[in-house]
C-alpha cells in the first residue's frame, strides 16, 4: 500500500502525507455538500411553506382600498350630503421629542391646548390619535412641522353643505363613516359600498413597488337621491325657526308632502342643529319631532269625522245639527265648544271648529266603524319610511272604547299621532278619497292610493277645509296670496301625568292647496308657544301660509285666485 | 462545438442583461402609474371638495342673506307690479338717469319714485349713463 502520494517524478517533492487526509478532505466537503443540499431541499422542497410565508410577512403587505360612501342628493341633484378626504392625525410618542420647539404650532394646528396635547401623549406609548380628520390643509402644516413620530392616515369625512335646514332628513355619519342617523343610518347599506384590496411587495423605504396579486377595486357606494327640494326645505325651515323664536316655543315641525307623487318634499324640525359640528348636540335637537314625537291631533281629526258622517250617510254638508249654548253633558263629563252656535250645517260647524257638533255626529256611529277609519288613514300604523325610530301613535282597539272616548276621538282626543301622520292623512282630501303612500325618494310616477273615502265625499270635505281657511273661519290667517287653501287648525293641550296642562299647548295646522287641484299638503306643528297666543290659527297657520306660498312658486303652479293689487301709498319722487 | 457554446453564453449573458433591464423598467413603470394614479386620488378628492364648497356658497341661507342684503332684493309678490318708464328725451337725454317709477298696484295714478336701491337700478334702466350712477 502506497503510503505517500508522489507529486512529481523528483524523490524530493515526494510528500510525506498520508493518502487518508486528502480522503478525509474530499469526504469532508462531500459531507457539506450534502448538507447544503438537503438544507436546499428542505428550504425548497419540506420547509418551503413557512419560508414563503416569512419572506411575505416581511415585503408583502395587502392595503385596504375604501370605498366612496354614496352621496345624498335632493330631487333637483343638488349634493345633500357627500365624503371628502380629510386626514387623521396620530403619533408614536415614544418617538417623539417633547422638547421640539414646533410642540407649541403642533398644538395650535390641532386645536388643542398644549397641556391637553401633552396628556394625549402620556395615554399610551406606542399609538395615540392626536385629531381625527383634519383637513387636507391644514394637515399638510402639521406635516411641515417636520417633527419625528406623527402620522397620518387618510379618512373620509362627510360634508353637509345644507347644514342645520336638512340635519334631520339627511343625518349624520360617525368618526368610522357608519350612518348614525336619518338618512345616512336608514340606507347605510345602500350608501356605504365594499371596501377592495391589493396584495403589493414594499421595499425598504416602504413604496410599493409592484403588485402580488390582481387588484380587487372598490365598489363605491350608490348614491341616494331623495324627494326633497332644497328650496322648499330651506323655506319651510326658515319660516318654522322664525315662528318658533318668534312664539318663544320649545320646538316645532314641518312637513311638505306632494299631493300627487306622495314623495315628502320637506321635512323639518327646530330646534335643530349643524351636522358638521357636532360637539355638544343634546336630545332636543336631534329627535326628529315630526316623525318621533306623537301628540293628541285635536281638531286636525273633525274633518275625519265629517267625511266619515258623510261616508255612511249620517249627514250632508248642508245637514243641520243643533250645538246648543255649546255645551254637551255626557255623565260626568262637559264638552265645552269656545261659543254657543246655535243650529248649524255641517259647514258651518267645520267651519268654526265645534267640539259638540262632531261629538253629535259621532254618537251615530259604531266604535268600529269609526276605528277602521281611522286605521285606513294610518292612524295607529308606522308610515312606510325607512327611518330610524319612526313612531306609530296610538289608537287604542275600538272593543275598548268607552262611549265618553268615543265623543273625544270624534275632536281629536284620546289617541295620538305624529305630524307625519297626520301630513299623510290629509292626502285622502288632496286626492279625492285616497290615501297615497309616502315616499323619501324621488320618483316619477303618480302614486297608487288606497281609496279610503268617496271622491265626492273627499272633495264635501276639502270644500269645508277651504271654508274653514277662508272669511270667519278658524284658520284665515292660513290664506295666501293667489292661491286658494284649503285646512284646519288644532290646538291641543299638553298632557302632563294623567290630566292635561293648563298653560302648555300644542298649536298645528294641516292644509293643502290649491284648494280645487290640490298639489301640496302641508302640516305645521308649533309646540309650547308661550308669546304672542297659542291658537294653532294664530300660530301655526301664518307657517302654512307662507310655506304653501313659496312652495307651489317653485313648483310652478299657477295661481288659481285672482289677485288684487297692493296699493302702497309711499310712492314719492325722489330727485334722480 | 466550442464555437457553438461561447454563442450559446453570449445569448445567454444577453438575455439575463435584458431581463435585468425589462425588471427595472417594469418598476420604473409601475412607479409611475402607482403617482398617477395616486394624482388622480387626489384630482378627483379635490374635485369632490371644490364642488362641496360651491354648493354650501350657493346654499339658499346664503344666497337670501346676500339677495336681501348686499342687493336689496325682496321675495316677489304677486300684488306689486314694477312698470319701468323710459325718460321723456328717449336715449338722447343722455345727461341723467331717467326717472324708474317703481309701481306698486294699479298703474291709474303714476307716481314716479326714484331709485331707492342703487344696486339694482342701473342695469335696469336702458338709458342709464355711467356719470349718473352712483
Amino acid at each position: 500500500m502506497k503510503r505517500a502520494i508522489a507529486l512529481g517524478s523528483s524523490p524530493l517533492l515526494t510528500s510525506a502525507t498520508p493518502i487518508w487526509r486528502s480522503r478525509l478532505i474530499v469526504a469532508g466537503f462531500a459531507l457539506v455538500f450534502l448538507g447544503l443540499g438537503a438544507r436546499a431541499a428542505y428550504v425548497q422542497v419540506f420547509g418551503n411553506e413557512f419560508f414563503q410565508r416569512q419572506g411575505e410577512i416581511r415585503f408583502e403587505r395587502t392595503l385596504e382600498l375604501p370605498p366612496n360612501r354614496g352621496r345624498v342628493l335632493d330631487r333637483n341633484g343638488l349634493i345633500l350630503a357627500t365624503s371628502v378626504v380629510a386626514q387623521s392625525v396620530w403619533a408614536i410618542p415614544e418617538n417623539i421629542d417633547r422638547q421640539h420647539p414646533n410642540m407649541p404650532e403642533l398644538a395650535r394646528l390641532l386645536d388643542l391646548p398644549p397641556a391637553e396635547l401633552q396628556r394625549r401623549l402620556d395615554r399610551h406609548p406606542t399609538f395615540v390619535w392626536l385629531r381625527r380628520q383634519l383637513d387636507e390643509s391644514v394637515a399638510a402644516q402639521v406635516r411641515a412641522l417636520g417633527i419625528e413620530g406623527i402620522h397620518f392616515r387618510k379618512e373620509y369625512r362627510r360634508q353637509y353643505p345644507e347644514g342645520e335646514a336638512l340635519a334631520h332628513v339627511v343625518g349624520f355619519t360617525n368618526v368610522e363613516d357608519r350612518g348614525q342617523e336619518g338618512v345616512e343610518l336608514a340606507f347605510n347599506a345602500h350608501l356605504s359600498g365594499q371596501a377592495g384590496s391589493r396584495r403589493v411587495l414594499r421595499d425598504r423605504f416602504g413604496r410599493v413597488v409592484e403588485d402580488v396579486r390582481a387588484v380587487i377595486p372598490p365598489v363605491d357606494g350608490r348614491d341616494v337621491q331623495l324627494s326633497i327640494d332644497s328650496r322648499i326645505q330651506f323655506f319651510a325651515f326658515q319660516r318654522l325657526r322664525e315662528a318658533v323664536q318668534q312664539h318663544q316655543a320649545r320646538g316645532g315641525s314641518i312637513v311638505v308632502l306632494d299631493a300627487l307623487s306622495g314623495e315628502v318634499l320637506a321635512l323639518a324640525n327646530y330646534p335643530s342643529f349643524n351636522p358638521n359640528q357636532r360637539r355638544n348636540l343634546t336630545g332636543e335637537q336631534v329627535r326628529n319631532r315630526a316623525l318621533t314625537d306623537t301628540f293628541e291631533p285635536g281638531s286636525t281629526v273633525k274633518p275625519f269625522t265629517a267625511a266619515l258622517a258623510l261616508e255612511l250617510g249620517l249627514a250632508r254638508p248642508d245637514t243641520l245639527i243643533d250645538t246648543g249654548n255649546g255645551r254637551l253633558t255626557m255623565g260626568r263629563f262637559t264638552i265645552r265648544d269656545i261659543r254657543g252656535l246655535g243650529v248649524v250645517t255641517l259647514n258651518e260647524a267645520m267651519k268654526a271648529s265645534s267640539n259638540v257638533a262632531m261629538v253629535k255626529l259621532a254618537q251615530q256611529m259604531q266604535p268600529r266603524d269609526m276605528w277602521e277609519a281611522y286605521t285606513r288613514i294610518g292612524f295607529g300604523q308606522r308610515p312606510q319610511l325607512p327611518f330610524p325610530g319612526i313612531v306609530r301613535g296610538r289608537l287604542r282597539p275600538y272593543e275598548s272604547w268607552r262611549p265618553i272616548e268615543q265623543a273625544t276621538m270624534s275632536y281629536g282626543y284620546g289617541l295620538s299621532t305624529s305630524l307625519f301622520q297626520l301630513a299623510q292623512a290629509y292626502t285622502v282630501f288632496a286626492s279625492d278619497g285616497k290615501l297615497l303612500p309616502v315616499t323619501l325618494l324621488k320618483t316619477n310616477q303618480p302614486a297608487q292610493g288606497v281609496p279610503v273615502f268617496s271622491p265626492q265625499h273627499a272633495q264635501a270635505v276639502r270644500h269645508m277645509l277651504a271654508l274653514s281657511a277662508g272669511p270667519g273661519g278658524t284658520a284665515q290667517r292660513a290664506q295666501t296670496v293667489g292661491f286658494s287653501v284649503g285646512g284646519k287648525t288644532g290646538t291641543s293641550r299638553v298632557q302632563e301625568g294623567t290630566g292635561y296642562a293648563i298653560n302648555r299647548h300644542r298649536s298645528f295646522f294641516v292644509g293643502l292647496a290649491p284648494a280645487e287641484q290640490p298639489r301640496v299638503v302641508v302640516a305645521v306643528m308649533i309646540d309650547e308657544p308661550t308669546v304672542g297666543g297659542f291658537f294653532g290659527g294664530v300660530v301655526a297657520a301664518p307657517v302654512f301660509s307662507a310655506t304653501v306660498q313659496q312652495t307651489l312658486r317653485v313648483l310652478g303652479v299657477a295661481p288659481d285666485l285672482s289677485v288684487r293689487p297692493h296699493i302702497v301709498a309711499d310712492l314719492a319722487q325722489e330727485p334722480g | 462545438m466550442t464555437r457553438l457554446n461561447l454563442v450559446l453564453l453570449l445569448v445567454l449573458v444577453a438575455s439575463a442583461l435584458s431581463l435585468v433591464h425589462q425588471q427595472y423598467e417594469a418598476r420604473r413603470l409601475f412607479v409611475a402609474l402607482e403617482r398617477a394614479n395616486a394624482a388622480a386620488d387626489r384630482l378627483a378628492s379635490d374635485h369632490e371638495q371644490l364642488q362641496v364648497q360651491k354648493r354650501t356658497l350657493a346654499a339658499p341661507a346664503r344666497v337670501q342673506q346676500l339677495a336681501s342684503q348686499r342687493l336689496q332684493m325682496r321675495p316677489i309678490h304677486p300684488g306689486i307690479t314694477e312698470v319701468l318708464v323710459l325718460p321723456a328725451g328717449g336715449p338722447a337725454g343722455a345727461g341723467a338717469a331717467g326717472p324708474v317709477q317703481r309701481l306698486q298696484g294699479p298703474v291709474a295714478a303714476p307716481a314716479a319714485r326714484g331709485a331707492s336701491s342703487p344696486a339694482l337700478v342701473p342695469g335696469s334702466t336702458p338709458s342709464a349713463s355711467p356719470g349718473a350712477r352712483p
